[in-house]
């Protein structure tokens, strides 16, 4: 065979190589199936803001000098079998859940399926749990109410736990992951699963209230507000549930997923979707009374602030909107955005997927203030 | 922009379809890749049997370009010109082997990161998924996320008991056998050709061991579907069977004219053995006398006859 067949044969070769596995790799893989890199939003007090980075450390802010509290509290993943490419799971310590705040420890889970109690104050580690091993992958955020944390885990268990020491008070196990964030309401707790239905548990015991079946995987946080509980689920509807039997009162169709939490104020109800717009309904029946376009797909949950919702479009720009459909864009960061907001002071805060941390006058839209959370 | 036009005609549908695919067939991920796989083979067929049947044309021409290789050895751009003369007088390319390849490529490609995508395990990988979703196919929206448990495989990671490494590199080595020139006159490619016989299933099965297990299913399925193909195509089973037991096989009506020409065209050997010496020359000669006879004998039985299209 001539050389140059020969050279041509080879070439064929790794043409099929480079089509099967570097193809895909660099059109396929590229952020897909990667390293979990973590979206956590904020939570504020005291004039200081705790959030996870995307380094996977929880961080203490003072708002008014931008200066860390204490040192950033870093958190250790178990060392695991490394791929490359598109293998899962391939390590690193990613937060995807805000952060939860009692008077006295922060509250903070790890997608490695550890939750942490931090002193607010010194920064110092109270407790884990579960103490030794880990919890299937944790991405939704833990709730801290009345002496009890709830925490929910992609091995499907919503666990109770006691505030103070971390042990265990009871479990419920659904019948798919649990990405969603728990929400309490006097002594029910609801969360939503991928096995798509979403329960209503006794915070005292755990014992199941009533469970709603809908079509679709839940990963949002439901909202409880004037007798009524609003989630949002894969099959694109926002569903409004009685919050005393479960049964359903009125329920609308997005063209996507619902990700996020709603919002509620002054009778209406606020929403986003991955489908990237922003609804506003009348709360007692559902009617639609705003819609608007944001363009680019929404997973964050908005905030509220002097009667506007703040939200935060994957594409990096922030806008506020009303219930008078009004639409006024604040600022576009130019950096995506998939963690929740949080406001206070007149200040939108918002961390995005360059571990930036923002500070937005909800007025102007003027950035007061950014701080990077990367290590120096 | 180019990234958007893909999504948009060929890695969306493909994504959209494997979802509502795996609907049908009892909401098993693990047989919605077979059967997706099975589906893209089978409309890539015609590409995919012209493919190799160039191949195999070309294998048939290597004496004939071994004696070019010896004639005008030394000079290049005789032996090039010469070459292309006897592709063009053929109707056989090198293009036509890499061609097919090509077109189908784009599609092996979709079906190898839409299993990716829709394997999505970590909330980024979700979110990427959603704007893919045809919102008119609202199937879709109650299907996602998908089972991944299929036999003992958790499609979504490795395989453990790395029994799918084994099979991705034993079927890729079986599918490179068949197809493997069983004698050659240079010793050099046959060293190269042996040499990619281990290398490729060695580095897939590797491959294999990190990539998740749904890929690899799509990838041993792929390779079965291939050996099967050409077991009809280029004849039994090829390059696995010694030199002697192989039957002659039917030649590809297209290339038979052809190729006959070019081998019925007289060569001159003589002038062969002017470049490497008479005596070489006549042996050359000699020896190649029977296979042309046979060649002959071939494509005169197979003008008689249309071979076997699978």
């Amino acid at each position: 065979m001539s050389g140059k067949l020969l050279i041509g044969k080879v070439l064929l070769l790794l043409v099929m190589l480079l089509a099967l596995v570097g193809g895909p790799a660099l059109l396929g893989c590229t952020g897909v199936n990667t390293i979990p890199r973590g979206w956590s939003g904020g939570v504020i007090a005291d004039d200081t803001i705790f959030l996870g980075s995307m380094e996977g450390k929880l961080v203490a802010i003072d708002v008014s000098s931008q200066e860390r509290r204490w040192p950033d509290v870093p958190f250790e993943a178990p060392k695991k079998a490394t791929g490359f490419g598109c293998a899962p799971d391939a390590g690193g310590v990613a937060i995807y859940g805000s952060p939860s705040l009692t008077e006295e420890l922060v509250y903070i889970a790890a997608y490695h399926g550890k939750l942490y109690a931090i002193n607010s104050e010194t920064g110092a580690l109270r407790w884990v749990y579960p103490r030794e091993g880990e919890l299937e992958p944790i991405v939704g955020g833990p709730v801290s109410v009345l002496g009890k944390v709830y925490i929910g885990s992609s091995d499907g268990k919503l666990y109770a736990l006691d505030a103070a020491t971390g042990d265990k008070g009871w479990e419920f196990e659904t019948g798919g992951k649990i990405w969603s964030t728990p929400s309490v309401n006097g002594d029910t707790v609801y969360i939503g699963s991928f096995d798509k239905k979403l329960y209503a548990l006794d915070t005292v015991d755990g014992r199941k209230k009533w469970e709603f079946a809908t079509e679709g995987a839940i990963v949002a946080t439901p909202l409880v507000y004037d007798d009524t509980v609003y989630i949002g689920s894969f099959d694109r509807y926002l569903y409004a549930l009685s919050e005393a039997d479960g049964s359903l009162r009125w329920k609308f169709q997005a063209e996507n997923w619902f990700w996020g939490r709603p919002l509620a104020d002054g009778g209406v109800i606020y929403t986003a979707s991955v489908d990237g717009r922003v609804y506003a309904f009348n709360a007692g029946n559902g009617d639609k009374i705003a819609e608007f376009n944001l363009g680019s797909p929404v997973s964050s949950s908005p905030v509220l602030f002097e009667g506007s919702v703040m939200v935060a479009s994957q594409a990096g720009r922030i806008y506020a909107v009303n219930s008078g459909q009004q639409k006024k864009q604040l600022v576009d960061l130019e950096e995506e955005i998939y963690a929740s907001l949080v406001a206070s002071g007149g200040v939108v805060y918002v961390h995005t997927d360059k571990d930036v941390l923002y500070a937005v006058d909800t007025r102007s839209g003027a950035i007061r203030w950014s701080l990077s959370l990367e290590s120096e | 922009m180019v990234g958007e036009i893909w999504n948009l005609i060929i890695l969306s549908p493909m994504i959209n379809i494997l979802i509502v695919v795996s609907g049908y067939l009892l909401h098993n991920f693990g047989l919605a890749i077979i059967a997706l796989t099975i589906i893209v083979r089978v409309v890539t067929l015609p590409l995919t049997t012209k493919q190799l049947r160039a191949t195999k044309a070309m294998q048939e021409m290597q004496p004939k370009l071994a004696e070019l290789q010896k004639k005008h050895g030394k000079d290049k751009a005789k032996l090039a010109q010469e070459q292309m003369r006897m592709y063009k007088e053929s109707g056989v390319s090198p293009a036509g082997c890499m061609l097919p390849m090509l077109v189908q490529m784009p599609i092996w490609i979709a079906l190898f990161q839409s299993i990716i995508r829709v394997l999505a395990t970590k909330p980024e990988d979700f979110l990427n998924l959603s704007q893919h979703l045809y919102s008119s196919w609202s199937q879709v929206f109650f299907l996602v996320p998908l089972n991944s448990q299929f036999l003992w495989l958790d499609l979504s990671i490795p395989d453990r008991f790395l029994m799918l490494p084994i099979l991705v590199g034993g079927t890729m080595w079986l599918q490179q056998k068949m197809v493997m020139p069983t004698t050659s006159a240079d010793p050099k490619q046959q060293a190269q050709s042996r040499m990619m016989l281990w290398m490729m299933p060695l580095m897939f099965a590797f491959l294999t061991m990190q990539f998740p297990a749904g890929l690899a299913l799509y990838w041993v399925i792929s390779n079965v579907i291939t050996i099967v193909i050409q077991y009809y195509m280029v004849g039994g089973w090829g390059g696995l069977m010694p030199a002697g037991a192989q039957k002659p096989v039917g030649r590809d009506k297209k290339y038979i004219t052809h190729i006959t020409r070019v081998e019925e065209k007289p060569v001159d050997f003589a002038d062969v053995g002017a470049d490497i010496g008479a005596d070489v020359g006549a042996d050359i000669a000699r020896k190649a006398a029977p296979s042309l006879r046979m060649f002959k004998r071939q494509a005169k039985k197979n003008k008689g006859h249309r071979p076997k299209r699978k």
